[in-house]
């Protein structure tokens, strides 16, 4: 009982500080007037009286302040003293205050920016209730294969699951977007349509937001619009529910819209048109099997696990289920294993290439926050070197070293909280700039911007991020100088340590390293954005080597019938032919679409090497291939029309390539072998040709390897046409007779040149790589020459009655000049040669990453030594360090010796 | 003769005795009755009685006021409260009991 009374008089006494400490005040002075009243009347005078009750009494300060440890929480009490006393120091300071606030700011900006976009991609959960019990099932294949495959299920592996396991409270299916075209006769417009399984909405827990979702039994002819969907098509009028709409000639009725926040499940966060029960598969696509055929892996699934049910137990029974139901098939790619993983709003967040890349940007960012960092910590430091008469001072009245420094980070994490602050608001208005440049090249994927679920607002877990970061980088920059500033001598201190030689501010060691340090990270920043620069002035020049302007890539779906549908890519080929705005058509691997780079093997006496392995490009081409692409062929011939149609063994390989494998031999005629499905099982092929160089796997260099294969006749192979007038008609010319004549395609029709397509998401790639690192450079090399700047400019005022009793005694301007200008300059100049050192490291591993003929190289074969990047990087950095140093150097040897010399 | 160094807690008990017998008392009334009783022999600012008022007052053993000396100065008297003389019994019977616990194992010294 005592012990919680005095637990709260102790937490009021935090409150009330002031009126306790008056009542201490009083108490302690009636009772010193009182032994003084005493020793009076035993007749001293009254001084004698008052010196001798002060002794008895004891030191007044140390007994206020054990009075006060037990009074209330010295530690809490203490806090607030401090972030009083460190809050008036900043506002004494605004200048410094505000340059240390920027530079955290844009620290903390840069990298709470690209949390948010992280956060927004990887860690917002799914739109549905309890998040956090439902799962993705996800499936392993015998060949490794990881795109987006695992996640596809079949209606009878779905059904079965559903059946038969107990540990899921549901488990429910949705497919991938499909596109169709709703409306009547010419008012037709393209849309998204995802078929759900029909316990889908309640299962999830997503309630209309109005009329209804789907129920067991459900009329196939119904559909739930989402809302934007909604919004866009009906403006939003609650009158659509109950209304009809079109889609693909049948009548659907409209039951319900979706949530706004409802954007749907896929693995790919984009937020479908409309949704239709399973069932409807029937009328939408006519002649698909999605409901019966155990090969049609169409569906993506959920589950929501039990309350009772563990996460490792449902795993296995998953597991056990599909393997078992797939092994009777026995499919070309056995299913190995099947896992259950928590759902996020971006399906492959645990993608270990997408943890490379983010871990790739947060080091980058990471380097800018590094720069602010020791910036903001030379200028505590600098300024430490000021205020040691005043920590002298406190130290000597009783203040205990931990006690200093306690107070010193007090003020640097206001500070930093005060930078933190700034930079969310930073990154609010940062992430929006981002997240356009990103819908810029998903558009160049897409073809056009499609309705993405992602919402940027900053959200708890940015705050907290943020919060973090700045309470990290408040012990990075203040730890060191707070622990500098508090170690030092009493005596020579406070005596006064700004006497001529005893300056202990004259060289810091730790100061230099820090200089060095921001100027070699930005150096390296700088390197890396100048050669990205080169890349991309490069990419922007760079031809790709085929005719990427006129030909057209032409893809529809048709079907999932393997024999059927060859026979309709030829029926489609030949009535596109015929058209006078076509040029010429043919079948074979798209360029930049995806990269084959199987094992190749070059053996026999023929080859440099006797046996030599190595992976090369692959692609398939038909025997009009190289005509329309308009590659030139530079040695022997192309396919002929017989071995376009039987997959013959013979190939036509690229100059590059014959170098490669071949080096200053005749290629014509000799043998490789190609182990197309990465089985072991390799295939001899015969070089019948050499066609010219291309950048085909990427734009950012020629295919060090790339050898092209026949078509076979029976197989679907992507359809390029070459344009005979101008795109915009061929284009329109192309639509017109597949509306005439296969009226089915036209929802899934897509028409792009090669230049609007994949070429332009290569060059957007490298234009946006390119100005992140240039931002990110540019801003640390502000910061550090901000910081260089700063902390001269304070060393020079410091030692101003040291300069003014040097030129008093003959030293001259020049003298005080080099001096001055070397302090500033010699930790930049070891920092530039530390940083072209770190720029060398970055190329190294960039390189490290062109393991295959298809890696994609961010500097488009600029090399890393390339002497116009550096030497124009040098130059700027060493402009703005020198920039930085002038102004204090230009100002120390114009002081006034007698000016300066009557400041001591 | 060497002062007597105060054992932890102990200053508390005598407080809490001296306010039971006396009656309130001020600070300064305090030290001196602790001075009178020890003969001089204990080693005692008077500041040092300060903590000790404090965490006695806010348990609620002690209550403090302020009011006017004989000689028509202001100080704060203290007053023991009802749950301090209870708090006093309990710890007196403790102290006792430990002081012959301590004053057995002395004596058993051959």
């Amino acid at each position: 009982m005592g012990r919680f009374r005095r637990m709260l008089a102790r937490s009021l006494n935090l409150v009330f500080r002031r009126r306790a400490e008056r009542e201490l005040a009083r108490e302690v002075a009636s009772h010193l007037a009182l032994i003084q009243e005493d020793h009076e009347r035993g007749g001293m005078s009254p001084e004698q009286a008052r010196l001798a009750a002060r002794r008895e009494f004891g030191p007044v300060e140390q007994t206020k302040e054990r009075h006060r440890a037990e009074r209330s929480f010295p530690w809490i009490e203490q806090g607030l003293q401090d972030l009083r006393y460190g809050f008036r120091g900043l506002v004494r300071n605004p200048g410094f205050t505000a340059v240390a606030a920027l530079a955290l700011a844009l620290g903390i900006g840069v990298n709470a920016t690209l949390f948010s976009v992280y956060d927004a991609v990887a860690l917002k959960p799914l739109p549905v209730a309890n998040p956090d019990r439902v799962v993705r099932i996800e499936r392993w294949f015998s060949s490794g294969f990881r795109g987006d495959m695992q996640y596809g299920f079949s209606n009878p592996e779905y059904l079965y699951l559903r059946d038969w396991s107990s540990a899921f409270e549901n488990v429910v299916a949705a497919t991938w977007p499909v596109p169709v075209r709703v409306g009547y006769g010419e008012e037709t417009s393209r849309a998204s349509l995802v078929f759900v399984s029909e316990d889908y909405f309640v299962a999830l827990g997503v309630a209309p937001r109005l009329g209804r979702t789907f129920g067991s039994g459900e009329d196939p002819e119904s559909v739930v619009l989402s809302y934007p969907f909604w919004q866009r098509r009906f403006h939003g009028d609650a009158q659509a529910v109950g209304s009809r709409i079109g889609i693909r000639h049948e009548v659907f009725r409209i039951i319900g819209v979706a949530p706004a926040e409802f954007t749907g499940t896929s693995t790919m966060p984009l937020v479908p048109d409309l949704w239709a029960p399973l069932a409807a598969v029937r009328e939408i696509l006519p002649g698909r099997d999605w409901l019966h055929a155990e090969d049609q892996r169409k569906l993506q699934l959920l589950a929501r696990l039990k309350p009772s049910a563990a996460t490792r137990s449902a795993q296995a029974q998953a597991d056990t289920l599909i393997r078992n139901f797939t092994a009777a098939l026995r499919p070309p790619d056995p299913t190995i294993a099947v896992t259950i993983t928590p759902t996020s709003l971006f399906g492959s967040s645990d993608d270990s290439r997408f943890r490379l890349f983010v871990a790739a940007l947060l080091f980058v960012t990471g380097l800018v926050l590094l720069v602010a960092c020791a910036n903001v910590a030379n200028m505590l430091l600098a300024r430490g070197a000021g205020r040691r008469e005043e920590i002298g001072l406190r130290m000597s009245l009783g203040a205990s070293r931990g006690r200093v420094v306690r107070q010193l980070l007090t003020e640097s994490v206001l500070l930093a909280c005060l930078g933190g602050t700034g930079g969310l608001l930073l990154s609010v208005w940062g992430s929006t700039l981002l997240w356009v440049s990103i819908e810029q090249i998903l558009a160049g994927f897409f073809g056009e911007v499609p309705a993405f679920a992602i919402g940027l607002r900053p959200d708890a877990r940015v705050l907290v991020y943020a919060f973090a970061v700045s309470l990290a980088t408040a012990f990075a920059f203040g730890l060191a100088p707070a622990l500098r500033s508090s170690r030092f001598d009493l005596d020579g201190d406070l005596k006064g340590a700004r006497q001529l030689g005893a300056s202990p501010i004259r060289r810091s060691r730790l100061r230099g390293r820090l200089i060095a340090l921001q100027t070699a990270v930005s150096m390296t920043l700088l390197v890396s954005a100048g050669l990205l620069l080169r890349g991309l002035l490069r990419s922007e020049a760079a031809s790709p080597g085929f005719a990427s302007r006129r030909v057209l890539l032409v893809s529809a779906d048709l079907g999932d019938d393997a024999a059927q549908s060859p026979v309709r890519e030829r029926r489609l080929i030949e009535r596109l032919e015929a058209l006078p705005e076509i040029g010429g058509s043919t079948l074979g691997s798209a360029p930049m679409s995806g990269t084959w780079t199987p094992p190749i093997v070059i053996e026999g006496p023929n080859s440099l090497r006797a046996e030599s392995t190595g992976r090369t490009l692959a692609s398939y081409a038909s025997d009009t291939y190289f005509r329309t692409l308009g590659i030139a062929l530079l040695q022997g011939r192309g396919f002929t029309r017989e071995e376009a149609a039987s997959g013959a063994p013979v190939a036509v390989i690229r100059e590059s390539t014959a170098h490669r494998f071949w080096p200053g031999l005749n290629p014509l005629g000799r043998r490789f072998k190609l182990d197309r499905r990465f089985r072991g099982h390799y295939t001899e092929y015969e070089v019948a040709g050499v066609a010219a160089d291309a950048r085909f796997a990427n734009l950012t260099r020629i295919d060090p390897a790339h050898v092209y294969l026949p078509t076979t006749a029976g197989h679907v192979y992507p359809l390029l046409v070459r344009t005979a007038a101008s795109p915009r008609e061929s284009l329109e010319a192309i639509r017109k007779a597949v509306a005439g004549s296969d009226q089915d395609l036209l929802p899934s029709l897509s028409l792009q040149t090669l230049e609007d397509g994949p070429v332009r998401v290569q060059r957007a790639l490298a234009r946006y790589c390119a100005i992140y690192c240039a931002v990110l450079a540019f801003l640390a090399l502000i910061l550090a020459g901000v910081g260089i700047y700063g902390v001269l400019a304070y060393l020079v005022s410091r030692r101003i009655p040291e300069i003014g009793i040097r030129c008093a005694l003959g030293a001259t301007s020049f003298q005080i000049l080099r001096e001055t200008l070397g302090d500033g300059l010699r930790p930049a100049l070891f920092g530039l040669a530390g940083g072209m050192l770190g720029a060398f490291g970055v190329c190294w591993a960039l390189r490290m990453t062109l393991v295959l003929p298809g890696s994609s190289d961010f500097f488009y074969g600029v090399p890393f030594y390339d002497p116009a990047t550096l030497s124009i990087v040098a130059a700027v950095a060493l402009l703005v360090a020198g920039a930085a140093v002038a102004g204090p150097a230009w100002r120390a040897p114009r002081l006034d010796p007698m000016e300066a010399l009557r400041r001591e | 003769m060497d002062r007597i160094r105060l054992l932890q807690g102990t200053l508390d008990l005598m407080v809490l005795r001296t306010l039971a017998t006396m009656g309130p008392q001020h600070s300064y009334g305090i030290a001196g009755r602790l001075k009178q009783v020890s003969g001089e022999a204990l080693d005692l600012n008077q500041g040092t009685l300060y903590p000790a008022l404090v965490r006695l007052e806010q348990q609620g053993w002690i209550k403090g006021s302020w009011a006017k000396t004989e000689s028509n100065r202001e100080a704060k008297y203290y007053a023991i409260t009802k749950t301090g003389r209870r708090a006093l019994g309990q710890e007196t019977e403790q102290w006792r009991r430990l002081a012959g616990l301590v004053e057995k194992l002395l004596a058993e010294e051959p």
